[in-house]
């Protein structure tokens, strides 16, 4: 019977899998990504000059958090939906605190400020730039996650390519705040978080053609 | 069941080990589930059930690391089934013959004995043309009337009924002339 031989054959030479491989790789595909965009930032948008000024406030830490929660979430997720049958579960609910605490300190300056700044705090200088940036650095991220994926078994591939995009997205985000100087939190939960989306999305649209198994 | 369960898991965690007999021992038995899982959405002896059993037992094997040990081992055999089964349907556009959603627990219905019978009709009906095969599966196993049969194969009721009678008597003069020796 043909498929026995298959079988025979797929048994000859078996080695044992070493635990936590899912894990691994995905954290190989987005490490090695993110290696890429991290060089591409520094080559071609530059670090900014007063990166260690910037590093006494507080708004840098708050971009640098937020972007870096969104990343480690969706990164665990990643992991989860890399699996037969795999899905976000809670971690849905785990991704929504980043964005309330931001969204929530963005409208909290806002009603505290002049009405006539407002505008100013919400497009910054960089407002048409911010997302656009952000979706290209996270593209050599998603590279690296749809390469890990595609040597799983991700079985919802518009969900996956979903996590997968908007991981990209966040952690290119991280990235790009070593380039950007706003500091407005409103700028960082309208833009960043828009950057985030955008990859997110393509990722969605493009799940299905690319993570096919 | 929970004894399939069982037995599944403490063999793809061998498997996983490295125990290559216990991991082609699983194989073995995931290729007479899937094939009877298949063959029901696709139809019994259809070429396209037994690429999906292969397709998928090969998925198995070269994706096993993403089972995750704290999970039921069928869900996860299921779930890989399932997607192939989808991605099958997607890239050939025909519809399934039941809803997906009855598919549910394929692997737990039906004891051992269902599957050593069920083994052993496979073997037995490798003697005769695929065609009689599968008309013989769909009168005689799945119960399907000679005019539902016929309409299915597209061939009149007369045929189905000479093909059945003369792949059975084929049959039993092998088997059954085997067992008077």
């Amino acid at each position: 019977m043909k498929t026995d031989e298959l079988i025979d054959r797929l048994t000859a030479n078996l080695e044992p899998t070493p635990p936590w491989w899912v894990t691994r790789r995905i954290l190989i595909g987005l490490g090695s990504g993110a290696f890429f965009s991290a060089l591409l930032m520094i080559f071609w948008l530059g670090v900014r000059p007063d990166l260690m000024d910037a590093m006494t406030g507080t708004m840098f830490w708050m971009k640098f958090a937020y972007t870096l929660a969104c990343s480690a979430v969706l990164a665990a997720a990643l992991i989860r939906v890399a699996r037969p049958g795999g899905s976000m579960g809670s971690l849905a609910w785990a991704l929504a605190a980043p964005f309330a605490l931001v969204g929530g300190m963005a409208l909290w300056r806002l009603s505290g400020a002049d009405p006539a700044t407002r505008q100013d705090m919400m497009l910054g200088n960089s407002a048409e730039v911010c997302a656009v940036f952000i979706a290209i650095l996270s593209l050599p991220i998603f590279a690296g996650a749809v390469w890990a994926l595609r040597g799983l078994a991700p079985t919802r591939l518009v969900l996956s390519g979903f996590v997968a995009g908007g991981c990209a997205g966040a952690i290119g985000a991280w990235i790009y705040a070593f380039h950007c100087s706003e500091s407005a939190a409103a700028f960082v939960a309208l833009w960043y978080t828009a950057g985030m989306a955008v990859t997110a999305l393509l990722g969605a649209l493009a799940g299905r053609r690319l993570l096919r198994w | 069941m929970d004894q399939t369960e069982a037995r599944l898991r403490a063999l793809m965690l061998a498997g996983l080990a490295g125990d290559a007999a216990a991991h082609r021992a699983l194989l073995a038995e995931l290729g007479r589930l899937l094939r009877r899982y298949y063959a029901r959405r696709l139809g019994f002896g259809t070429p396209e059930a037994e690429d999906l059993v292969q397709e998928t037992l090969i998925a198995v094997h070269t994706r096993r690391a993403t089972y995750d040990p704290q999970q039921p081992f069928t869900a996860w055999a299921y779930a890989i089934a399932r997607y192939k089964m989808i991605d099958h349907l997607r890239r050939t556009k025909v519809r399934p013959s039941s809803p997906l959603e009855e598919a549910d627990g394929l692997f737990t219905d039906g004891g051992a004995e269902d599957l050593v019978v069920k083994r052993d009709l496979d073997r037995v009906l490798e003697q005769v043309s695929a065609r009689t095969r599968a008309l013989i599966r769909d009168v005689k196993v799945e119960g399907l009337s000679t005019r539902e049969a016929a309409e299915k194969h597209g061939l009149s009721e007369t045929a189905v009924k000479v093909a059945v009678h003369r792949g059975l008597k084929a049959l039993t003069a092998r088997f059954g002339g085997a067992r008077e020796d």
